[in-house]
């Protein structure tokens, strides 16, 4: 028989009894469609992982460590020369140092009396998201920052005493338009208030910008102020000439380095594939180092593990439609006995009555995974919406993404339908087989 | 009959069905050969194995014993697979309940063992509706089965055997469910493609009436052969001067299609009736010792 006969054949047996093709088609796309949104919110949430992780760019990143800046025994220290070293490691692409320095800051009645200024190459203040303003000038003549959307909340009435988190009320503090007064010399700045010395010097400083987000909104660079790392250096010297910087160790005389030292350091490798030697090799070097990679590995892991769960519970459903497709196979060979019986004495194939039964069941998977393909990017859509609603803006390590709980790439639709095809044949295959085996006398036999 | 070519030769063959404990011997030994362009029927009493004959000769079933030569091929030994390709490529066969696919019209229902062949759609539904006319059904062709009359169904039936263009034709009791005029109809029908496109035809009957349209009667009682009867058909067609048996045919295909008033079907029926009553006379004379 030719291939288009057995098509019209089967397609019209099953055309035959409509409302029986239907509701086992209805099992089909059910059990497709729960695979596919259940696998779809694996996927999703695995993406959301990835998505954040690549925008933080830290899958390709060290991070380096060294917390007391060499006042250790060991006298380590993590300063521009070391980063030369590192520079020299293969496969290291760039390393960007961070200098943090604790200042006070105040305005009218406000103050902060511990707020880190966070020293950083021009690349990643470039990845900053503003909200307002622009990015602090490296040459400008005072040292100009990016203050995080939730470091308001840091300050504090300094006359009635009222914090923000006694009130809820927010401080009145101008940071884009109204200079800020900044003590550098917090030790001075202390002994001064416990009456002994005379005050520190205050700098009047201006913020150039606002990290994106009010003050309920979190991403990495909320709690921060942002500065750039050379003109934080240059300010420094200028202002604790030839003394010790607070922060930075001593020589054992007590003099201090000529070279800054950085408590935390980041270091860009070119692959994620080489991220594990590069960590090594820092660690070797003796420093506490540690990588996003490890974590992103186990969380992958997770992933795969909620994934295979949530599949499962949608292959049970498909199972169970898979049953459907063979009893109504079944059924139907009961009933057209006769009329198999009739074909065989008219000479078709045996080999042709199994294809036409199997095409029946393949039909029945393929217009139900088809309807299940489209009704899953429905329930998907929803779910995405409804939930995504509910969450508000999700935030997922770190990092501000778009939230899609529920995801549908092209190759899972197309590896769902080809699936409940391969059930449909599946399940159609016994059927198929009797049929194929019928004897031709059914249909001479008189009832 | 001139050059006798058998198609079908039948050697000591036996169906012995199991019951439980007991045996039944539907066929008790029959040998019989059939030759080309015959028109045979084979007629007994119910339970006497007339289908059973039948259904061995088309490869239905398998023999208990025996050797069956169908076409050159020994059928016996044929694999199911095998059997189903024979009748394909060999055989025709017309139904007592016609067996007729519901959901097919009658051209399609005709070119069904085409399709079997792989033969395009087109080709197959033209030879269809050649065949339809033929056995004259040429305004039922868009007909479903249960838009037809038994006579019409049957007719159907008629043109899926010759469609595939066999070498032998089997029929198990084709007229059973037809009422007597309509089975006589049917059975010129059968005989004028038999004798016009030279087609062997075997059929089986318990009606020995309906037997006498065949050139020759294989009478079986308890699964064996007891008497072979020759009959000369060649004296029917001077039985009407007025008309030969082909235009009796036609004129019963007309009726199908034009409405025919009282006086021309009264007419048409007259040398049948003659023919009949001959016929009749003819079985006596063979029946009598
Ligand atoms: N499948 C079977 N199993 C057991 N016995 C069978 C089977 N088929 C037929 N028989 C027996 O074989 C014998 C012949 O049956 P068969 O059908 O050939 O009769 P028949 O001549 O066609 O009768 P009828 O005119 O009623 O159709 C019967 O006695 C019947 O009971
Ligand atoms: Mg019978």
């Amino acid at each position: 028989m030719r291939f288009s006969d057995l098509i019209r054949m089967s397609a019209g047996n099953l055309w035959r009894r409509k409302l029986r093709t239907i509701l086992t088609v209805l099992g089909v796309v059910i059990g497709t469609a729960s695979i596919i949104v259940m696998v779809s919110i694996g996927i999703g949430q695995n993406r959301s992982l990835m998505m954040a992780i690549e925008e933080s760019g830290s899958l390709t990143s060290v991070q380096v460590y060294n917390w007391g800046r060499g006042s250790g025994e060991d006298q380590l220290l993590l300063n521009d020369s070391m980063l030369e070293d590192f520079l020299a490691i293969e496969h290291v692409e760039s390393v960007s140092p961070r200098l943090n320095f604790n200042v006070v800051m105040k305005q009218g009645a406000y103050i902060c009396e511990w707020l880190q200024l966070i020293g950083v190459d021009r690349a990643t203040l470039e990845k900053i998201p503003l909200g307002e303003g622009r990015l602090p000038d490296k040459d400008a003549e005072s040292l100009e920052f990016v203050v995080g959307n939730t470091v308001i909340t840091n300050f504090y009435n300094e006359k009635t005493q009222e914090y923000y988190w006694e009130t809820q009320k927010i401080p009145e503090v101008d940071f884009m338009n109204q200079p800020l007064f900044t003590i550098f010399d917090r030790d001075s700045y202390y002994q001064s208030q416990s009456g002994q010395g005379e005050s520190p010097k205050k700098y009047l400083l201006q913020a150039s910008g606002m990290v994106e987000g009010d003050i309920n909104t979190w991403n990495q660079y909320s709690y921060g102020v942002y500065c750039d790392i050379d003109a934080l250096k240059a300010t420094l010297k200028k202002i604790f000439r030839n003394k010790v910087i607070p922060g930075q160790p001593t020589q054992k005389n007590g003099k201090p380095y000529s070279e800054f030292c950085y408590e935390e350091v980041f270091v860009n490798v070119d692959k994620m594939d080489h991220v594990q030697d590069v960590l090594s090799a820092i660690q070797e070097i003796g420093f506490e180092a540690y990588s996003d990679a490890e974590y992103v590995e186990s969380m992958q892991q997770q992933s795969r593990t909620t994934q295979l769960v949530l599949g499962g519970i949608g292959a049970v459903s498909l199972f169970v439609a898979a049953i459907g497709i063979a009893n109504t196979m079944m059924m139907s060979i009961y009933e057209r006995t006769k009329e198999i019986g009739v074909l065989k004495v008219l000479g078709c194939a045996m080999g042709n009555i199994r294809t036409l039964f199997l095409m029946e069941a393949a039909f029945i998977g393929f217009i139900g995974g088809l309807v299940g393909i489209i009704l899953s990017y429905a329930v998907s859509f929803l779910i995405n919406k409804v939930a995504g609603n509910a969450m508000g803006n999700y935030y997922y390590y770190g990092s501000s993404v778009e939230a899609s709980i529920s995801y549908i790439p092209p190759w899972l639709a197309l590896a769902a339908l080809g699936f409940a095809v391969l059930i449909g044949i599946i399940s159609g295959f016994l059927p198929a087989l009797r049929a194929m085996k019928l004897s031709p006398l059914a249909a001479i036999r008189n009832e | 009959m001139a050059g006798k070519e058998p198609v079908i030769e039948v050697k000591n063959l036996y169906k012995i069905y199991k019951v439980g404990q007991n045996k039944v011997r539907a066929l008790n030994g029959v040998d019989m050969t059939i030759y080309r362009g015959e028109f045979c029927s084979i007629v007994g009493t119910s339970g006497s194995g007339k289908s059973t004959m039948l259904n061995m000769l088309a490869g239905l079933e398998k023999p208990t014993k025996g050797t069956i030569k169908v076409a050159g091929q020994h059928i016996e030994k044929l694999s199911e697979n095998q059997l189903v390709k024979f009748r394909r490529e060999k055989v025709g066969f017309i139904f007592q309940s016609f067996n007729l696919l519901g959901t097919m019209n009658a051209v399609e229902n005709v070119a069904l063992p085409l399709s079997f062949r792989g033969v395009p759609k087109k080709v197959r539904l033209k030879k269809a509706s050649e065949m339809l006319d033929l056995v004259g059904l040429k305004t039922q062709k868009k007909h479903r089965p249960n838009q037809m009359s038994g006579g019409q169904q049957q007719r159907v039936g008629v043109a899926r055997a010759l469609v595939v263009n066999p070498e032998i034709i089997f029929a198990d009791e084709p007229t059973g469910n037809l009422d007597s005029h309509t089975s006589a109809e049917v059975m010129e029908l059968m005989r004028k493609v038999v004798t016009e496109q030279n087609k062997t035809l075997v059929m089986v009957t318990h009606d020995n009436h309906l037997a006498t349209f065949a050139d020759r009667i294989f009478h079986i009682i308890d699964g064996k052969i007891v008497k072979v009867e020759e009959r000369d058909h060649s004296r029917d067609m001077k039985i009407s001067e007025a008309a030969t048996v082909e235009e009796l045919l036609q004129k019963s295909a007309m009726e199908d299609i034009i409405e025919p008033d009282a006086s021309e079907t009264e007419e048409a029926k007259k040398p049948e009736e003659a023919l009949e009553t001959l016929r009749q006379k003819e079985i006596q004379q063979v029946e009598q010792p």
